[in-house]
């Protein structure tokens, strides 16, 4: 038996719109166990990025509880938040969100400044297939490189898990499977707990559990015995 | 539609055009206001010494003959002759205080200014016209009666007008600084009004002239009189011009000076702004273009940016700039100086001024467009491609790798953001050139004052002998107040070459003034020969062991004296020498004060005045009043400056890398570290602008205090304290500055932030 680590429980976001208030999301609650492969899908607008801020720590949901490693981190400060994300989480941006003035290799060495023993940036770099590009600034890397970079900034820290938001939203096909590939094998090798969220179905094939997020609500969660590989995904 | 939209942006970024408009109308506030006033004062002047036609020349001698004046009269490119009496009479009033009478030939040259009363009438023997500020500070009126005594003789008269002169705009009388209206005052009475049967001894000579070379219009008039005369003193010399002229050209310094630095600002600022500005709405540009604006209209919108704003604030500037400065520098010179009018001047280079900034703020403007409206719509849909960061030379040596993040980020961000960073140490810069400036002007005056009243001068009183006293009354004076005799008095000097006015004082064993060397320390006047002021000697190009000429102003004896000592005063140059020595020379001893420790007050025979060193000291601050105030106003326009770069740096850096902020956020870096990130670059650049500052506020206190006058001759001070102060003050708007936008940090909206890369 896999153990859970991520647990939502009648989780309620509502935003204040003029007078009126919109419920992003609507009374959600899902789990998932260590090591899982998740990709949340839904169309754009349908919550699914407000979910994945609300695990993240990034925002501040309106009820509910969301538990991360039997903590629940609904009600947390500023402050506190922000140690929850140093400590749990890896960031995954579509825009990949490098900090334009650092190299490879320096843009993973920040996370120095965050936790106390991240793993050592050549490595990690070397991991994600980029030995040799360690003193590029970003803007002298391609997408998909930059974009390697980034999830290897997010493991470098070590964390409980990876949130990924549309990571290959700003690639090209091609591209955008070798990200997941190398994403897909974190999970499967690492034992990294990766949750993606995106519009694309076809990634629902290659989860180990789908949720599908419709107007703030979850319609369905799928539970897939035997997750293809990315490579074998119909695209 | 396109104005509703610039007014939407100028409101969405408020706080830099704000500071652009603000440095805008300051650089012309200061130019303009400062302007206004000092250009006032010299057309004010101009006009006075035209309306009254202030002599060119003035001739000192013993006695000037019709024939003499027909010489000079008939000298090369001389317009117009006058002849003048002018005697030192004491008034019969409280305290007989000195009053110079002038019986005129004609009222042509140097002719009185009339305020009150009748005009003036070569044929009353029996009116007299007298200073207005004497007047009014001794409550005499037109109508009343004004008795003087001189040489025996005792004249009275009826007061026929109240007026003033364009030789007194500025009025010392004697040795002080400050005029002190109470105790001195002249009048001017025809010549037949003169109380003896002949006619009075013309001492001195008014000449109008139409030829600038002074050295050869001396030459020409010095042949024509054969040398009979003593003095040839020109108008710029004269001790009203000239120093008024001083105070003119200090403050238009001041006012040329200090826009300069809003200037610069503002264009920066533009830059700065518009650029990021332009780059934000690079799909709105390229949404325009591709709906059919023509390039040049889209140009035109941004440019106009610029240009309103710029106009704006310079307009304000040039408006309420001569409104209101002037007024606040006026009240308090007017103690010192006597003008008729007090207008502050308009100058059509106020206009010129605002035009070139408004000019140049809209160039700046153009030049921050320009490459953007060049490409191709297509082109500027697409979202920009990030700016190249390349590796600098620092990043090659080994010493990078040492560097902590929080460092090579910070290099790399102010590598990559030139002018924000150049604005950024000009910014502090100027603030601290500014404040350096205002605090070292502050300390030198401070240093001087306390130099001369308390190391110089150590009496308590100094009462003024009259010059009818006898030598009965002064030694019973002397014994009375155990006083020591002083004689005052100005000389001509020639060094190995040129002639110079200096002051003339004798000692009388006098022990209640020191004299000090170029260090400060104490020297003893020599027995013999004679004691020159350092500057004197630097301008006469003599030093130690050279000999002099020299003569005593109303005397034609010149004679030749060895240097055998040099000191330095702060605030007259000249000789000094003992009594005993003057003597041998051939010179009478005739002391014109008597210093005292004792504090002396009440009525003594035989004395005009008494001023306690409290009074000379307060004269001294009141005369420095209008110096101070400018001070004031720096030290205020230095903290507007550094408020509004700074803030607008830390707006335009934290909006920058609110995106960088944001993603560090997300990976878990506090809040904390984030400010420190920030508060790094913003130290950096004040220590850089801190150190660059520091000279150029010296520079700056040199300047002011170099056109301060040839009689003057004083060290820049600046003191530690307040070097650390203008340190406190620079950082701690910086610090303040930066608490500002840590508030920002705690409430960036990660999600917000990070939402698309548009």
């Amino acid at each position: 038996m896999k153990q859970t680590i991520i647990e939502f429980k009648n989780v309620v976001k509502e935003y204040h719109i003029g007078a009126g208030k919109m419920k992003a999301v609507d009374n959600i609650s899902f789990a998932i166990d260590q090591g899982e492969f998740v990709v949340i899908l839904g169309p754009s607008g349908a919550g699914k990025s407000t979910v994945l801020n609300l695990l993240g720590g990034m925002d501040f949901a309106t009820g509910g509880e969301i538990i991360v490693n039997g903590k629940n981190i609904v009600g947390l400060m500023d402050d506190a938040l922000t140690e929850y994300r140093a400590e749990n989480i890896g960031f995954v941006f579509q825009f990949y969100n490098l900090i334009p003035t650092l190299t490879a290799v320096e843009n993973i060495a920040v996370t120095r400044n965050i936790v106390r023993n991240p793993m050592e940036p050549k490595e990690v770099l070397a991991s994600v297939g980029l030995s040799g590009h360690e003193n590029k600034f970003p803007t002298q890397l391609s997408g998909g490189e930059q974009q390697r970079v980034s999830i290897a900034r997010a493991i470098a820290k070590n964390p409980t898990m990876l949130l990924c938001d549309e990571p290959t939203g700003a690639l090209d096909s091609e591209t955008g499977i070798v990200i997941l590939t190398l994403l897909q094998k974190m999970s499967r090798q690492n034992g990294k707990t990766i949750i993606i969220v995106t519009h694309n179905s076809a990634l629902a094939e290659a989860a180990d559990k789908v949720i599908r997020i419709k107007n703030g609500k979850i319609r369905e969660t799928i539970i897939n015995e035997n997750p293809k590989k990315i490579s074998e995904v119909n695209w | 539609m396109l104005f509703r939209k610039m007014l939407r942006d100028m409101s969405r970024h408020k706080t830099q055009f704000l500071s652009i408009f603000i440095m805008a109308f300051l650089a012309v506030y200061i130019y303009s206001g400062v302007g206004g006033e000092w250009l006032g004062l010299r057309k004010s002047a101009d006009n006075y010494y035209d309306k009254t036609n202030l002599a060119d020349v003035f001739l000192y001698g013993s006695g000037f003959s019709e024939e003499d004046s027909e010489a000079v009269r008939n000298t090369d490119h001389v317009t117009a002759v006058e002849r003048r009496l002018e005697i030192d009479a004491s008034a019969k009033l409280d305290g007989t205080p000195n009053i110079t009478l002038f019986f005129v030939e004609k009222n042509e040259i140097s002719s009185l200014y009339l305020v009150e009363g009748k005009n003036f009438d070569l044929n009353d023997t029996e009116g007299i016209w007298i200073d207005k500020r004497f007047a009014d500070a001794r409550e005499l009126s037109v109508g009343g009666t004004m008795e003087a005594v001189y040489n025996g003789f005792t004249i009275e008269k009826e007061i026929r007008g109240l007026i003033y002169s364009g030789e007194y705009v500025f009025d010392s009388g004697g040795s002080e600084m400050t005029p002190d209206f109470y105790t001195h005052g002249y009048a001017v009475l025809s010549y037949k009004a003169f109380p003896s049967y002949d006619l009075p001894v013309y001492n001195t000579l008014l000449v109008t002239a139409d030829e600038s070379d002074i050295t050869r219009l001396e030459e020409s008039i010095d042949h024509a009189l054969s040398g009979g005369y003593s003095v040839f003193l020109t108008q710029e010399n004269h001790a009203s011009v000239n120093t008024f002229n001083s105070e003119i050209l200090q403050h238009k310094m001041m006012g040329d000076i200090f826009p300069v630095v809003f200037f610069l600002i503002a264009l920066l600022t533009m830059l700065t702004t518009m650029t990021r500005i332009v780059t934000n709405q690079r799909t709105q540009i390229g949404t325009l273009k591709a709906l059919g604006f023509k390039k040049g209209k889209i140009m035109r919108h941004y440019i106009s940016y610029g240009f309103w704003l710029s106009l704006a604030g310079a307009l304000l500037g040039i408006i309420t700039g001569p409104l209101t400065l002037p007024h606040l520098f006026y009240p308090s010179m007017s103690s010192f100086y006597t003008l008729p009018e007090w207008t502050p001047a308009f100058d059509i280079s106020f206009i010129l001024a605002a035009a070139i900034l408004a000019a140049t703020c809209t160039f700046v403007t153009y030049l921050a467009c320009r490459k953007l409206l060049r490409d191709m719509p297509a082109i500027t849909l697409r979202p920009k491609a990030p700016k190249v960061t390349t590796h600098s030379a620092l990043e090659k040596t080994r010493l990078w790798s040492r560097f902590g993040f929080n460092t090579q980020w910070n290099f790399r961000d102010a590598r990559r953001n030139k002018i924000r960073s150049i604005m950024a140490i000009i910014g502090v810069f100027g603030c601290t050139a500014l404040l350096v400036c205002a605090f070292g002007m502050n300390d030198t005056m401070g240093d001087l004052k306390e130099w001369q009243y308390n190391i110089l001068y150590q009496f308590e009183s100094k009462l003024s002998i009259e010059d009818t006293a006898d030598a009965e009354q002064i030694n019973k004076l002397t014994d009375e107040l155990n006083g020591e005799l002083l004689m005052e008095g100005a000389v001509e000097i020639k060094g190995s070459g040129e002639k110079k006015t200096g002051t003339l004082t004798v000692s009388d064993n006098v022990t209640l003034i020191k004299f000090t060397d170029d260090n400060r320390n104490f020297i003893e006047l020599p027995e013999d020969g004679v004691m020159l002021t350092s500057k004197m000697a630097e301008i006469l190009d003599v030093s130690l062991g050279d000999e002099i000429r020299w003569h005593i102003y109303g005397n034609e004896e010149w004679v030749s004296t060895t240097i055998t000592a040099i000191n330095r005063d702060p605030t007259s140059q000249g000789i000094t020498l003992t009594k005993n020595y003057l003597e041998e020379l051939g010179f009478d001893f005739t002391p014109t004060s008597i210093l005292t420790s004792e504090m002396a007050s009440g009525k003594y025979d035989g004395v005009t005045s008494i001023l306690s060193i409290s009074e000379i000291v307060t004269g001294w601050d009141d005369f420095t009043e209008a110096m101070m105030l400018m001070v004031y106003i720096l030290i205020a326009a230095a903290t507007i400056l550094s408020v509004v770069v700074l803030y607008n740096l830390g707006l335009l850096s934290f909006t920058e890398m609110e995106r960088e902020m944001a993603t560090l956020k997300v990976m878990g870096l506090k809040s904390g570290k984030l400010r420190s990130l920030l508060l790094t670059q913003n130290i950096w650049f004040s220590i850089i602008g801190f150190v660059l500052g520091i000279p150029a506020g010296i520079w700056l206190v040199d300047i002011i205090c170099s056109s301060s006058g040839e009689s003057y001759d004083f060290p820049i001070k600046l003191h530690l304290l307040n070097l650390l102060m203008s340190f406190c003050i620079t950082f701690g708007l910086s610090v303040f500055v930066n608490l500002l936008f840590s508030r920002k940090i705690k409430r960036l909206n990660m999600v917000e932030a990070l939402k698309d890369a548009e």
